[in-house]
């Protein structure tokens, strides 16, 4: 048996990919409407963030374009866990059925066999209006810029991703414990709307909890902080790539965990 | 007896939702969580206002209503839009058309368990813990009786749109897209995400023609109002009167002429 | 020929919850539980020979998928040692899931959308099996089904046939040493039962593939399995030949008769009238069953013919079906 290393996952994964997308334009109208239904989320997002701005003109000593640029780098960091992890959301459902029962006989990875399955093309609709609205933020506050920004900004869009994976891997996974797990999903994803906004607003002690606990700070605010205060950044923002790496491994390890203890209901 | 044929499917519902233990926990716990981020960063954003009053609304009013249009979110999501969606794709819908109750009834019944255990573990604590922090802004008085009723009201207004968005997924196969599309656009134009108070008047004077502020704005600002004026009062449960009736009957008609349409062309 | 299946006294225990009745009982278990624990499989053995077709019976709830998990790899035994192909299947779950093939009678592991065909890619592709022996496979495949229709027919477009012909073809791809086979035949026609029974033998014989088949149809063992294991309540009850089995009950006959009028209420009607034989209908025959150590057939068919008016009858050994019936019933003597 030949190793199954990088390249050999690689290509399973994209001729997966390659025939989920072509089967799923056979379903036109679903997908024009799943597209328009993104679309609509994403304006109703910002015109959300439009009214909020026009009765307040700063937060926390956040003007409105860095408080644009934080939206829009939460946007991009969305991408991957939209396009490649969306299968998360049905895990409860295949382990409530039994369904999951078929992901553990191949002889590859359980997990990566089970997120290849769904490659989830309404993310990339998410993605330009991120790019957009990063972009229009970007000159509007006067950044300039360089080919170390524009690395900068690659390094910490991946952590931020890393992060929004680890937290949806884990929270999917609550799954194999607990029998309605839908709503910790929910509540994860809800939570994710908030990682926005800059951690300064919060007392130490929930600082220390959205930090370490619940890391939705690693999400937009300590990345962006590289380029947006580029005086002033904190350790914590500089070894963010560490934690990003970190906790998707360990949701990946809980994500396993879990499909290992997982015997199927019935027969 | 028919009352008692409905509230069977009641207990039903509770005994069911009772099973889950962990997803109360991650419930309650989680809409704590919630809670405290909305305190924070509404705090901030009142700090950075400068003044105390905005739009006619102070601190704790906007942190009432935000908690509590949350709360009441929660309380009556019903999933009505899957539950319908999932059920026409699998063909379940025969055997619930085929229930001696009118499918309308059978799924607001069939739900009603989850209002229970909804209001008491989710909307009541979060109640009293928005009562407490706020420190008695809560005006207890004759309003609370208004709120009931208008909480009624706004729960059968809620339901009939969602009926409403449940039967076009007789027509297509996109329950996603579908159902997003609706949330986002009840949530915005509700004043669930954002107080009705906080808009710029154009939108005002839109979205007061249309059902949705009767849902989260309506209740909310009864609520809110801690002397209220009968004249006030009487206009805003009348209005609500008036669309709980009319999306009723527009959600029985629109139901009626598709499943007719549907089973003519035998779907 | 050699062991390919080696298990020795395997053990697996669940906790489960006891859960209370009403609606008081849930508010109650909502702040106390109660938990026992249940012994899906109770020290079973078994060595099964490359090669071999075993039927694996027993009835609802019996612990065969159970069993099945721990030889895939899926579950871990509490206790004893399981040797699939060499491996330990639980501590290598990759490794042994390259040797076998699994099918679920109802639940297809083919992508829902795609052709089939483009499931085959993918599948060649995560077996790494060589473009040869994938060549070879199709065109084997080809001599034994009309597999061109389904070619290029999407999954969930099939009927529950075409799936699990689907399904199982998927399973032989790999060409692995050992394919697990649970209830294929369930809810499908006829023909297509026979349809697929003859090419599970094919592949049985073509490529030397040790089946373990669980199934609840009698017509399945009969058609393919010499072999067979029957567990009941976790605990192993039988691991013999059909033949050697049917030995058992060899001073059994079973009488068949027709009778005017629903056969379902006359078969209990003489099910009174001789308490020491067990009385059984289907749709076209009324089957008794006589041990002939306790009451000779003819006296049985004089004592019936007085009461009823015998139409039509046939005498024959006991099926499979009725040994299979009797061993749930009353263990093995």
């Amino acid at each position: 048996m030949k190793k199954r290393g990088f390249h050999f996952y690689f290509r399973i994964y994209c001729k997966i990919m390659a025939q989920d997308i072509k089967s799923k334009m056979s379903y036109r109208a679903d997908f024009i409407i799943s597209t328009i239904g993104m679309i609509f989320t994403n304006i109703a997002g910002f015109i959300s963030f439009w009214i909020l701005f026009r009765n307040f003109p700063s937060i926390d000593g956040w003007t409105y374009y860095e408080m644009l640029f934080l939206y829009g780098f939460s946007l991009i960091s969305l991408t991957p866990v939209q396009c490649l992890f969306d299968n998360n959301w049905s895990l409860r459902q295949n382990v409530y059925s039994g369904d999951f029962i078929k992901y553990c006989f191949r002889p590859i990875n359980t997990f990566f066999y089970y997120q290849s399955e769904i490659f989830d093309i309404k993310g990339l609709g998410q993605l330009a209006f991120g790019i957009g609205t990063l972009i229009y933020a970007w000159c509007n506050i006067g950044l300039g810029f360089s080919a170390l920004m524009l690395l900068k900004l690659l390094v910490f869009l991946i952590t931020a991703s890393l992060i929004m994976i680890a937290l949806q891997n884990t929270a999917a996974a609550t799954c194999f414990w607990i029998q309605n797990s839908f709503y910790v999903l929910d509540l994860a994803n809800r939570f994710r709307d908030y990682a926005k906004y800059p951690i300064t607003i919060f007392s130490p002690v929930f600082r220390f909890f959205f930090t370490f606990v619940f890391p939705i700070a690693f999400i937009a605010y300590y990345p962006s902080l590289v380029l947006l205060r580029p005086d002033d950044v904190p350790v914590l923002s500089w070894i963010s790539p560490l934690f990003g790496i970190a906790f998707f491994w360990l949701s990946y390890k809980i994500w396993m965990h879990g499909a290992s203890q997982y015997s199927g209901t019935g027969s | 007896m028919k009352l008692k044929k409905y509230l069977t499917l009641t207990r039903a519902g509770i005994i069911e939702a009772l099973q889950f233990r962990l997803s109360f926990l991650v419930m309650v716990v989680g809409n704590l969580l919630y809670l405290i981020v909305v305190y924070f960063l509404w705090k901030a954003i009142y700090a950075s206002a400068g003044t105390d009053v905005v739009n006619g609304m102070t601190f704790s009013d906007t942190l009432i209503y935000l908690v509590l249009a949350t709360a009441l979110f929660n309380f009556m999501e019903m999933y009505i839009v899957w539950e319908i969606g999932r059920n026409v794709q699998s063909g379940k819908i025969v055997l619930d058309l085929l229930k001696p109750i009118e499918y309308r009834k059978y799924l607001f019944w069939a739900y009603s368990g989850t209002f229970v255990t909804q209001f008491f573990l989710t909307f009541l604590p979060t109640f009293i813990a928005v009562a407490v922090v706020t420190n008695g802004a809560i005006p207890m008085g004759i309003n609370l009786l208004y709120f009931v009723i208008s909480v009624i009201m706004a729960v059968s207004i809620n339901y009939s749109i969602d009926f409403i968005v449940g039967t076009i997924c007789l027509y297509t196969e996109s329950i996603w897209g579908i159902n997003i599309m609706k949330q986002v656009i009840v949530l915005l134009l509700s004043g669930a995400t954002i107080p009705i108070a906080f808009f710029p008047d154009t939108l005002k004077t839109i979205v007061s023609y249309l059902p949705f502020q009767s849902i989260y704005n309506a209740p909310l600002s009864i609520l809110l109002d801690g002397e209220p004026k009968p004249q006030t009062v009487f206009t805003t449960l009348g209005i609500q009167l008036a669309w709980c009736i009319g999306m009723m009957l527009l959600s029985k008609l629109f139901w009626k002429t598709s499943l007719r349409q549907i089973t003519v062309n035998g779907g | 020929m050699s062991a390919i299946i080696e298990i020795r006294n395997i053990t697996k225990e669940f906790k489960v919850l006891n859960r209370r009745e009403g609606l008081k009982g849930s508010l109650k278990d909502l702040f106390s539980r109660d938990y026992k624990t249940v012994r899906a499989v109770d020290n079973i053995s078994m060595t099964i020979e490359q090669g071999e077709i075993v039927g694996y019976l027993g009835p609802n709830g019996a612990g065969k998928s159970t069993t099945i998990k721990m030889m895939t790899g899926v579950l871990e035994p509490t206790s004893g040692e399981i040797l699939v192909g060499g491996n330990v299947p639980y501590q290598n779950r990759t490794r042994n899931a390259q040797e076998i093939g699994v099918v679920f009678g109802q639940r297809s592991q083919l992508w829902w959308a795609l052709p089939l065909v483009e499931s085959f890619k993918i599948l060649k592709d995560i077996y790494q099996i060589p473009d040869a022996d994938y060549e070879d496979m199709l065109s084997l495949y080809r001599s034994l089904v009309d597999i061109e229709p389904l070619l290029h027919k999407p999954v969930r477009q099939m009927s529950l046939g075409q799936r699990t012909l689907s399904d199982i073809l998927a399973a032989f791809l790999h060409n692995p040493k050992i394919v697990f086979l649970d209830e294929p035949t369930i809810g499908l026609d006829v023909s297509m039962k026979s349809k697929i029974r003859t090419l599970i033998h094919a592949l049985n014989q073509k490529k030397n593939t040790t089946v373990i088949l669980t199934t609840h149809d009698m017509g399945d063992v009969d058609a393919l399995c010499h072999r067979i294991v029957i567990i009941d309540k976790g605990k192993m009850l039988y691991d013999n030949d059909i033949e050697h089995l049917k030995s058992f009950f060899g001073s059994y006959r079973t009488l068949r008769l027709r009778i005017d009028g629903d056969l379902k209420a006359q078969a209990e009607i003489i099910g009174k009238e001789i308490p020491e034989c067990s009385v059984s209908a289907d749709e076209e025959w009324i089957s008794v069953l006589v041990d002939e150590e306790k009451a000779k057939v003819i006296d049985v068919l004089a004592k019936l013919q007085k009461t009823h008016r015998i139409k039509d009858m046939q005498l024959m050994e006991i099926s499979t079906e009725e040994v299979i019936k009797k061993i749930y019933e009353e263990g093995v003597k």
